[in-house]
Parts: structure tokens; sequence; C-alpha cells
């Protein structure tokens, strides 16, 4: 290749470059695909040898079984759980993050427990917590998850709010503090507007946490709050029978979330890499 | 009437004592500027008194109440800050209008205050423009239009000119010794710079190591300084300090030029001083000698013009001191001529103590 | 930098924490504390047994061999996806540092595996696993030349591959991208300046860029590591820790224990366990990589 001119060597580097980019989208994205075309296809196709790698036709019958069961309920559910444990997830933890930044209360030790907690395993406490939850009569509430999803996303939305709040300058905290604000309404109309980005980018990765959760579900719910990823499973069985309900279950539980990051792509990207560099 | 009064403010961080027993009396409507070095304390002062800082001890009266632990907020105070802290989010009219809305103030006030204030300022058809789209001396009009739309006792000016190009400085410097006038507030103001100290204060507190070395209308400052720090820190060049040793008369500098020092007698004839000489005070040899004036001989080293005014730095008594002149007396370099000082001006420092005598 | 003075509003930073604090100690600690003290006891399905049975159920868990294999298991997957993760993602983010067109589609799309629920990704690959309605098998058999007809979710031999391929599948690209910000953060010049003093490139990367990168790998590398050891959804969903217990990991173990067969004083002391060891070297991890300043 060295025998090429500079601007040739370029074009070929190139080329490759797009070949790998797109047989690694192939290898990543076919799954999804094939997530998505099961639950348009009808049965026949679904159980055909070999298999069909495109339906003749889309059609929704696979989604208006899950409706007419109510078994799509359960994607309202998670969206519930999801949003509410978020908003208190936010809200506690960005509160939580100023007092460590600004006050630094509890210094370092506290900041190194909270960011512990981030490590904590599920199937560890889920199991103390379920015969609390037992005798508080919480199983199967939305409240009784709400709070877990919430304490479990808090560790997480405290490490990011912390890098996020450390990058506001004090001046424009102490300049309310003197123009009449309290406390509060510093954390309100300052830190809380400055933070903005910040905010938006971690609390879409919380939801997506509480909104993919599996296990709390499994084991805290029964029939009530049932989430969509509990669900998933109900179908899993020895027969093949529900292969068209896991799959058009699995794309409803799957649609809100890439439609949550589509949307809010701008602060995700801004997110990351701060969140990355940050650390 | 005092609207601030400080009385034996100490202020500690850990082992590091920041402020050490400040007394401070300021009158409504007094323009006080806090001066010193780096490090002198004079900004936890001012932090202290706006109540961002908790005082260690000592207590601190805003129009005659005790504030010293009173939240920012219930002081009665409107602060400029040195970064403008304007709020990125919100435009120059909602900056403005910020501490106003903090306080519940009615819509229809906000609005006429803030017109007030943005007319004053003339930045009216700034009004609807976010910070990032403002220059930096435009920044800092906002950022005093949202101290003076309040109605406070005390306005803190903390360093607010010194992100600014040398050109803006001046220009701001001016604007606010006009608001300061238009408005007849009590202001505080705090930097390093002992031009905008001269120009804007109708007092001077200069600090040192979180002590008031010295304290009084500028001109007092410049002209009788306490003690060889103030001496040496106001001025424009520094005052000159030539080693002497006094004689029944006046005073004998190291290579042995006497100099008389009219009107001051001493008893401590043979004790080493240091005589301080403000480069202003010394002119180009006139046809005759003034009263008071000392015509001494000297070489020319150095000459930098600043326009109207001439630096010239020349040997004298073993060291080198600068004397400013007029731009047309100026000499070349390795020209002999002589210098006429004006004594009654001179400073004598005891070296052990560094008071002025 | 000065705080902002304390004293009118004392409790202030207090009542901010107040309800993190509670919460997590709901999660945290308390999990922790009942864990220990249930421990100690011989609970189970047909016994409530609180008296103090000392160190029964921990001379258990050194005799349970299920346990260890499930810990054999655990460290197994872990050592082989959390490389193959992290040097792939590694690869895939040098692809795309280098500004090209309709990159920052290749990335969106790259991206989709990581933001779909682990459970669904299991789910997903289970369906393409089949073994006679699966596409993978019959991509298989085009190279092949002849049908394939592999169990993958059965097969002892078979299982390990098919977890660990869903598993990287599913986690490359959250190490791609993290990896990808991390590079596009390090400082051209010095790799440019390393080029014209005719480093190559694995010099260049060795001396200049992993020095630069580390401090976000290495949080990269906890966290997956951590997620890995804990890993429960993919398995649940592709195999149930079977064939038998072939691919039990020690999530799956305790969540069998503790609601299958109702041990609990058992399921506490392995939850003890986990809670200990992991709290011990993350905390260790955390202060050593300097990640709480």
């Amino acid at each position: 290749m060295s025998a090429l001119p500079f601007h040739r060597r370029k074009d070929v580097r190139l080329a490759w470059r797009y070949l790998i980019a797109v047989l690694l989208v192939i290898v990543f994205v076919f799954p999804v695909y094939w997530l998505f075309i099961i639950s348009f296809k009808t049965p026949d196709e679904i159980f055909a040898f070999p298999p069909v790698w495109y339906p003749a036709s889309i059609q929704f019958n696979n989604y208006a079984v899950l409706f007419k069961d109510g078994d799509a309920w359960s994607v309202w559910n998670s969206l519930v759980l999801a949003s509410v444990s978020t908003f208190f997830a936010m809200i506690f933890g960005t509160i939580a993050a100023y007092s460590l930044v600004r006050f630094k209360t509890g210094g370092e030790n506290l900041a190194v427990w909270i960011i512990s907690q981030r490590m904590m395993p599920p199937v560890a406490i889920v199991f103390p917590l379920f015969l609390l939850y037992v005798y508080f009569g919480w199983v199967d509430t939305y409240h009784g998850l709400i709070i877990l999803y919430t304490a479990f996303s808090l560790p997480y939305v405290i490490w990011m709010m912390r890098g996020y709040i450390e990058d506001i300058p004090l001046e424009l905290e102490e300049s309310a503090l003197v123009d009449g604000c309290t406390r509060w309404e510093v954390l309100w109309k300052v830190v809380l507007p400055m933070a903005r980005s910040g905010l938006f980018a971690t609390a879409v990765f919380t939801f997506i946490f509480a909104w993919n959760d599996f296990l709390f579900a499994l084991v805290l719910t029964r029939t009530e709050v049932t989430t969509y990823t509990v669900q998933v499973t109900h179908y899993f069985g020895g027969q093949s029978n529900f292969w068209a309900k896991i799959a058009a279950m699995s794309v409803l539980g799957t649609i809100p979330v890439f439609f949550t990051v589509a949307v809010m792509q701008r602060y995700l990207v801004r997110g990351i890499s701060m969140g990355a560099v940050k650390g | 009437m005092s609207d601030l009064k400080i009385t034996n403010l100490h202020k500690h961080y850990g082992a590091f004592h920041a402020v050490k027993g400040i007394d401070l009396d300021v009158p409504s409507g007094e323009f006080t500027v806090l001066v010193g070095p780096s490090g002198c304390g004079k900004s936890t002062l001012l932090r202290t008194i706006a109540g961002l800082e908790e005082a260690s001890s000592g207590k601190v009266e805003i129009g005659g109440r005790d504030v010293t632990w009173a939240r920012p907020r219930d002081r009665d105070i409107a602060m400029v800050f040195q970064n403008y802290a304007l709020y990125p989010y919100l435009n120059v009219k909602e900056n403005i209008a910020f501490g106003l809305r903090a306080r519940k103030f009615a819509s229809a006030e906000v609005e006429k205050r803030v017109a007030r204030a943005a007319e004053m300022l003339g930045i009216g058809h700034l009004l609807q423009r976010f910070p990032r789209e403002l220059s930096g001396g435009q920044r800092q009009r906002v950022a005093i239009g949202r101290a003076i739309v309040r109605d406070a006792i005390l306005y803190l000016f903390d360093e607010p000119l010194s992100n600014l190009d040398a050109q803006l400085r001046d220009d701001m410097r001016v604007e606010i010794k006009r608001l300061h006038q238009e408005l007849g507030r009590t202001m505080i103001y705090v930097t390093h710079d002992q031009i905008e100290a001269m120009t804007l204060a109708d007092r001077i507190v200069l600090l040192r190591d979180g002590v008031i070395e010295q304290l009084g209308a500028p001109l007092d400052l410049f002209e009788r300084p306490s003690t060889r720090f103030v001496a040496g820190f106001l001025g424009s060049p520094k005052m000159n300090f030539l080693n002497a040793t006094l004689s029944p008369d006046g005073v004998t500098l190291a290579d042995g030029t006497k100099l008389s020092l009219p009107g001051r007698k001493t008893s401590k004839a043979g004790q080493a001083v240091i005589l301080g000489l403000r480069p202003q005070h010394i002119a180009m040899a006139g046809k005759t000698v003034a009263p008071g004036h000392e015509r001494v001989p000297v070489t020319i080293e150095l000459v930098q013009p600043t326009g109207s005014r001439v630096q010239v730095t020349m040997p004298l008594g073993g060291t080198s001191i600068v004397a400013e002149l007029a731009a047309h007396d100026v000499s070349r370099p390795g020209e002999k001529t002589h210098i006429d000082i004006d004594m009654t001006r001179a400073v004598i420092i005891d070296p052990t103590t560094e008071k002025v005598i | 930098m000065p705080a902002i003075a304390v004293h009118p509003d004392r409790n202030f930073k207090y009542w901010l924490l107040t309800p993190a604090i509670f919460l997590l100690l709901l999660v945290g600690l308390f999990p922790l504390i009942y864990s220990l003290i249930v421990s100690f006891m011989r609970i189970d399905m047909m016994d409530t047994d609180t008296s103090f049975a000392g160190l029964y159920n921990y001379a258990n868990l050194f005799k349970d061999s299920r346990l260890w294999w499930s810990l054999a298991h655990t460290l197994l997957i872990t050592a082989i996806a959390l490389p193959i993760e992290l040097l792939l993602g590694l690869a895939m983010a040098y692809l795309f540092l280098e500004k090209m067109p309709g990159r920052q589609i290749f990335i969106a799309l790259l991206v989709l595996p990581t933001i779909i629920s682990p459970i669904v990704a299991g789910a997903t690959w289970r369906l393409l696993f089949d073994n006679k309605y699966g596409p993978i098998n019959q991509i298989l058999g085009w190279f092949a030349g002849e049908r394939v007809n592999a169990l993958w979710t059965i097969n002892p031999t078979l299982v390990y591959p098919a977890i660990i391929f869903c598993e990287i599948w599913q986690w490359t690209p959250f190490m791609f991208l993290i990896l990808l910000a991390a590079l596009s953060n390090v400082d051209k010049s010095q790799t440019e300046a390393a080029e014209i003093d005719g480093a190559r490139f694995w010099r260049s990367f060795r001396y200049i860029v992993l020095p630069a990168i580390w401090p976000v790998m290495a949080i990269a590398i906890l966290i997956r590591g951590l997620d890995l050891f804990r890993i429960f959804d993919i398995i649940w969903a592709l195999t149930q820790g079977g064939p038998g217990t072939k691919t039990e990991t020690i999530s799956i173990y305790a969540y069998v224990q503790g609601f299958k067969q109702f041990e609990t004083s058992y399921t506490a002391a392995i939850a003890f366990l986990v809670i200990a060891i992991l709290t011990i070297v993350c905390t260790w991890a955390i202060r050593r990589m300097g990640l709480a300043k």
C-alpha cells in the first residue's frame, strides 16, 4: 500500500473503516432486527424452516393479543415505577450531591461509602428486603418498588451529579444568597438550572436502570405491579408457542427506551463524555 | 449615623489567622476602599461583612443592627462579584431583576427599577440578550446593575474590575465613581490596585496581614503615610527609599550627601533611618532653589517616557532612585545634571519599627 | 476555595442528605445487618428456629460444593467476557475515533444493545439460538455446508459460549462508548508529537494514550467487572442456570436458595458473604483509584 500516493492511501483506509463499521453494525443490530421482525410475523412465519428473514407483510396481531389479555398493562407499570423513582432519585440524589460538594459533609468517607453502595449485588439485598417488605405489606405495591428503585439509583445519581455541581461557580450561588435567596431557593433557582444538561443525562440513565430491572420486580411483585421484564419471562417455557408474545412484549418494553434515548441524545453524549472524563 | 460598624473582628481558617481584630466604622454615604496586597485579608473581610464567611469572633453591625450571625439575605446588602456572577440561563433583564424577584417585588415595580438601572448604566438596549452575548465591560455593567436595582444599605464590590483590560477598567472606574455620586449610597470596595483605591475612595482602609495598617482619606495616606509599607504601597512609581543617618538639621546619605530637613529638629543625631522620597517630589533644577528644596548633582541612568511625564532613574546615596519629571525636561542617559528634592515632603522612617517618624 | 458560611443554616447540609442517607441505609445497611443476624440462626421453610446457631451456616458454606461451583461459573464468565468486551470496545473506539461521514449514525446503532433490558437481550438470544427456527444455526449451516443442529442453551459445552456471546453483544457497546469518550479527550498534540518522533502505534498507545485514558478505563472495568460478578438476568432468560446447575452463578444460586428452597438463614449467610466481599473489594478499589475525589 506504501506505493500509493498519500490521498489514495487515505481513501483505502476510509473504505476499510466503512467495511468494518458496516459489519459491526450488522452483528450488533441484527438481533434487535430479529426481535422486532418476529413480533410482526404470523405464527407460520415464526415457525418456518428455514427461518423467514423478513415477513411478507407487517401485521400487529401479536400486539393486539397482548392488549386484549391485559398483559400490556405491565409496560404501564414499568413506566410508572421507572418515572416516579427516577423523579425522586434525581431530587434526593442531587441535593445530597450538593451537600457533599458544597459543604464537604461527611468528608471523603461518606462519599466512598455512598459510591460503594452502587456495587451492592441486587441478589444479596433483595432477600432481606423481601422479608422486610412482607412484614410491611409492601410486596406487589407501587410504593414498595418505587422506594427500592429510588434507593438503588441514588449512588449513581449522587456520583454523577457531584461532578456537574462541582462545575458551578460558587460566585453564582453567593450572589443569589446576597440577593435574597434562601438556601433552598439557591438550589432551585441557581444549582438546578446550571446543572440542567447533567440532570437530564443522569435522569435518562436512572430511568433506564429502573426500566430494565428484572430481579427486584421478580421477587417483589406478584400480579398487581408486574413489570414488562417479568411479564416477558412468563412466556418462557418448554414450548415455543409464546414466541410471538415474547417478541411483542419485548418490543413494547424496548420502544420507550429507544424513544427516550433518541429524544435526549444531545444530553446523553455530553453526559457520557463528561461522566467519563470526570469519573 | 454609621452604616457599617465592625468591632474586633477575627477570622480563622484552621491555623491560618486571616483577619486579626479589625475595627471599622463606615459613615453613611461614604465610599470606602479596602486595599492591600493579595493575602492581606481584604476579600475575607468583605465576605464576612456579606455573611458569605462566618466571623470567628467579633461583631458586624449594618445600619445599626447586629448582623454577625445573620444570613446574607437578611443583611440588607448588595454585592458585585469579581467574575460578574451572571446567570447564563437568564437574559440581562432577568439577571438584573433576580434580586427583586427573590424578594417578591411586584412586577410593575421590577420593570420600573430594571429600566431605571439599565438606563443609568447605558445597557437599556441589551436587556433581551444573554450573558454569553455580552462583552466583558457589558457583563460588568449588568453585574453592577443587579446590585443597584436593590435598595440596600450597603453596596459591596469584590475586585469588580480586575478581569477587565486596562482601557475598560479606566472607563468603569469613572462609571462607578459617577454612580456613587448619583446614588449617594454607602459603598465598600475591595481592590489590590492602588490607583483604583486612590481615585475612587472617600476613605482608604489599607490592610496588611489581617490588620489595618492605616486608614484615612487617599491624600492623607499619600502625603502622610504612617508606615514604610503604606508609603511604598501607594503612589506610582513607588516611593524611593534611601538609607541615611540623622544629623542635627537633616540627614546624611550613605555616600555622604547631606540633605537638610527644614522645620525638623532632632535630638537623635547619629540614628540610622530610611529616607522616603516620592518620585513626584523630585524636579529638574530650576533657576533658583526653592525654599525647603535641596539641589543635588546626579548622572542620568535610564529614561522611560510615559507620555506627559517621564520616569528617570539615577543613582543617589548608594542606590538608584526614580524621579517623575515633566516630559520636556528629559535628559539623555549618561548626562550629568542637577535635581531639586522637595525635602518638606520627605518621609523619615525608623528602620526597626518601619514606622514613620 | 472557602466554603459558604454555614452558621445560620447550620443543619441545612444535613437536611439535604437525610432522604438519601435514609434510603441508602434501607437498601445498604439494613440487608447487611439483617443478613448477619439471621445467618447465625437456623431458619428455613420447615423451621423458624431463632436461637443462636453459631457459625453453623458459615460452616455449611465451606462444605457446599454447589456454592463454590457457582462462584467458579461466575468467575469463568467474568474472566472471559470482561477482557473481550474491553479489547473489542477499545478497537471499536479506535475505529470511530476519527471523523467519518455517518459516524453519529453508526454510533447510535451500535449503542442499541446496551440500552435494551438484559432480560430482553436474553430473550432475544433465546430466539436467535433456537436449534430449529433460530437464524444462528441457519447461518452456521451456510458456512458448514450442511444443516447445523446445535442445542445452544441445552448442550453443556455450548451454553457458556452462548451466554458469553450474549453478554459481549450487550455490553461491548457500553465499553465502546466510554472508551470513545475517553479517547476523544486525549490531547492530540501529544500523540502527533510521538508520531513525528517515529513512535509506532503500540508505543504511543502504551506510553501516551493508555495513561491518559486509564482513569476512565479503570472505572469502566470496575463497573463491568462488578456487573458480571452479579450476572443474573441474561442467564435467567437463557438457561435459568441449566442444564442442571451447569450455568448457575452466585446470584442464581442465592436466588434459588432463598426463593425456591426457602433456606432463609443459609441464604442470609451467602448474602452476607457476597456483600462483605464486594464491599471490601470496592472500597479498596475506589480508594485505590481515587474515585472519591
